[in-house]
């Protein structure tokens, strides 16, 4: 088992009265993507912060590579890249400007943007200027940016909000790619879907609260349902939906009870969402 | 600290500040437009004399006398009197003693005082006394023993009066030098604003680092620009060391003073609404040199005062280092104290 790549212990953050953050305590083990799933103002964005040094906590403490954040920040931010979730590059100079200023600014010796702007399908663009970009390639040289000096952690706050698929599928690619290298993520979105696919375990903050931290699959057990959804055809010619809940007793008879009494015209499983279980634990949806 | 980071920092902050066209062209039109007005300017001085008079019993001939190459006012104290020449409205104050009349009449031996400008040249204080024996003689009919009591009012720098393009020098530095306050102040807004200080904060990049490297660029385009223009026009050619630390430190002053513009500014158009006004003000003891006598010792509390000062006292007249150590010091403190109140200012907000 590898070792932790960040530790929180009871960490908070207080902007004046408002508690942003609410003594949480979580770890993230060297290599793994963990999703940071909650809605605006959940907490997340300012968890992020804390856990990069921008922030001081209020109270607890994070270890983040070995090292206390709020005692030596520079040390491990030199070892670590964060990707906004607002867009801020210098937009009158061109992505590979941009990138070799940051690669100067870590010290990387014998930086090549070129190879890292293709690998976010930048190829071709490396000089034009950013403030001729797209929203999507903007994006995508956020992530680049934060690969410039091949970090340990990859801190992702929304990387893929408001970007066509194309767009989100390249810097889901990265992700997975960077996990490969042996890269830990942590990866705060809404997107569900996103997290589902990506993620090996995610976390949901709600109110500043980590209310569940487990594997995708876990927490589908733990707190989804999972149901089958049948068409059948009704007494006066047309379609009706029937539904019945799994793993439970009588799951067997009500599917014999189905295919006997009925004319199914189609059947499928489900299983719950992200989403599901984020309202089943929270009382409300990620948008809200 | 490390000085790489800082030097990457500052190469981006200088090539973002030339690739906005309005900055670039004001810096480069800014620097074009003085050297040429500078060289467009007369090299030699106006010889028309400006007299003040304090005459408690004025002899009549004193009242004709309005002419080609002469103005005479008459003041009401000999104080007011010291006053305008120590500003530089009066070349030479001449003050008639009250029995002025009675002595010329019975043919005794008048006693006037002359105050003189501390830069009046000898011919013209020559001039002056002629022309008021000449005027004794007119009003009483003969030669008359006059006795001319001459006093220098401020340092000394007999002979030394210089042509207008070069009380010039100080006043475009200046304005160079205070362009750039609303460059630095832009660039750093725009860092803000734009949240890229947040990218850069990420790095091994200190808050400390950052305010050292946002320093050196302003310090490098205020003093470069300046010593740039103060090359050309040739006022290194005195005192060269002293005008060059003045203009590093003036530099340094509009850099604290561009911090603090760049906290309570949003863009560009924000800067330019607190950054105009700063500059009118910083800009007014510039004037003080170029029109003598418009501005007073109120203009002392102006910390661009001691700046333009010592710049047109060494340029113009190569003072030393023993005549101008106390604007130095002065300047120093004001650099200190903008700088770190400019520091302060803004790690609240980048914070």
């Amino acid at each position: 088992m590898a070792g932790d790549a960040i530790v929180a212990e009871d960490l908070t953050y207080r902007y004046d009265e408002l508690v942003a953050v609410d003594h949480i305590s979580f770890k993230v083990a060297e290599g793994e993507i963990l999703g940071f799933l909650g809605p605006n103002g959940a907490g997340k964005s300012t968890t992020v912060k804390v856990l990069t040094g921008q922030l001081q906590p209020r109270e607890g403490q994070a270890i983040v590579l070995g090292i206390d954040i709020a005692r030596d920040p520079e040390k491990v931010q030199a070892q670590i890249g964060v990707c906004f979730e607002i867009t801020n590059l210098y937009e009158k100079m061109s992505a590979e400007e941009n990138l070799k200023l940051f690669a100067r600014l870590f010290g990387v010796p014998r930086f090549d943007a070129g190879a890292l702007l293709a690998r976010v399908g930048l190829a071709g663009r490396e000089r034009d200027r950013v403030e001729e970009y797209s929203k999507g390639m903007k994006q995508r040289l956020m992530v680049a940016r934060a690969l410039v000096n091949r970090p340990r952690i990859l801190f992702l706050d929304e990387p893929t909000d408001g970007l066509d698929p194309a767009s989100a599928e390249n810097i889901r690619k990265v992700i997975l790619e960077e996990r490969q290298r042996g890269a830990t993520v942590f990866l705060t979105t809404h997107d569900m879907m996103e997290a589902d696919k990506l993620s090996d375990r995610v976390g949901f903050i709600n109110q500043g609260k980590i209310v569940a931290l487990d594997t995708p699959h876990n927490l589908k057990q733990q707190y989804g349902k999972r149901a089958l959804r049948a068409q059948v055809t009704s007494p006066d010619g047309g379609l009706e939906s029937r539904e019945i809940t799994m793993d439970k007793p009588e799951t067997a008879g009500a599917v014999q009870e189905l295919f006997g009494r009925e004319k199914v015209v189609t059947i499928h499983s489900e299983e719950a969402s992200l989403e599901d279980i984020f309202i089943n634990i929270t009382g409300r949806g990620l948008t809200e | 600290m490390s000085w790489p980071i800082i030097r990457a920092l500052v190469t981006k902050d200088l090539t973002l500040f030339f690739r906005n066209r309005f900055f670039a062209f004001i810096s480069v039109l800014g620097i074009v437009a003085y050297v040429v007005v500078y060289f467009l300017m007369p090299a030699s001085v106006d010889e028309e004399l400006d007299i003040g008079l304090y005459a408690p019993v004025l002899p009549p001939i004193f009242e004709q006398l309005q002419g080609d190459g002469l103005s005479i006012e008459t003041v009401d104290s000999v104080d007011t009197l010291k006053d305008g020449v120590t500003e530089g409205r009066f070349l030479s104050g001449v003050v008639l003693p009250e029995d002025i009349m009675e002595k010329l009449a019975a043919g005794d031996k008048v006693t006037v005082d002359v105050y003189f400008a501390s830069d009046t040249p000898e011919e013209l204080k020559d001039a002056v006394t002629n022309l008021i024996q000449e005027l004794a003689y007119i009003q009483s009919g003969q030669i008359l023993a006059v006795d001319i009591s001459e006093e220098i009012i401020g340092p000394d720098m007999l002979g030394m009066q210089i042509p207008p393009r070069d009380r010039m020098i100080p006043f475009f530095a200046i304005f160079l030098i205070l362009t750039e306050t609303l460059g630095l102040s832009s660039l750093i807004s725009e860092e803000i604003e734009g949240r890229t200080a947040q990218a850069l904060l990420i790095t091994p990049m200190t808050v400390n680092g950052l305010f050292l490297a946002k320093g050196i660029t302003g310090v490098t385009l205020a003093f470069g620009q300046a010593l740039l223009f103060i090359a050309i026009t040739g006022g290194l050619n005195q005192q060269p060391l002293i005008i060059l630390l003045t203009l590093l430190l003036g530099a340094i002053l509009v850099t604290g003073i561009g911090f603090l513009l760049a906290s309570a500014g949003k863009d560009l158009m924000s800067v330019m609404a607190w950054g105009l006004p700063a500059i009118i003000i910083l800009a007014v003891p510039a004037f003080g040199v170029m029109f003598p006598g418009t501005v007073s010792d109120w203009v002392k509390v102006i910390p661009s005062y001691y700046l333009v000062d010592t710049v047109h006292l060494s340029a113009n007249f190569g003072f030393s280092w023993g005549d101008i150590w106390q604007n130095l010091l002065i300047l120093l403190g004001f650099d200190i104290a903008f700088v770190l109140l400019g520091i302060i200012v803004l790690r609240r907000k980048l914070t």
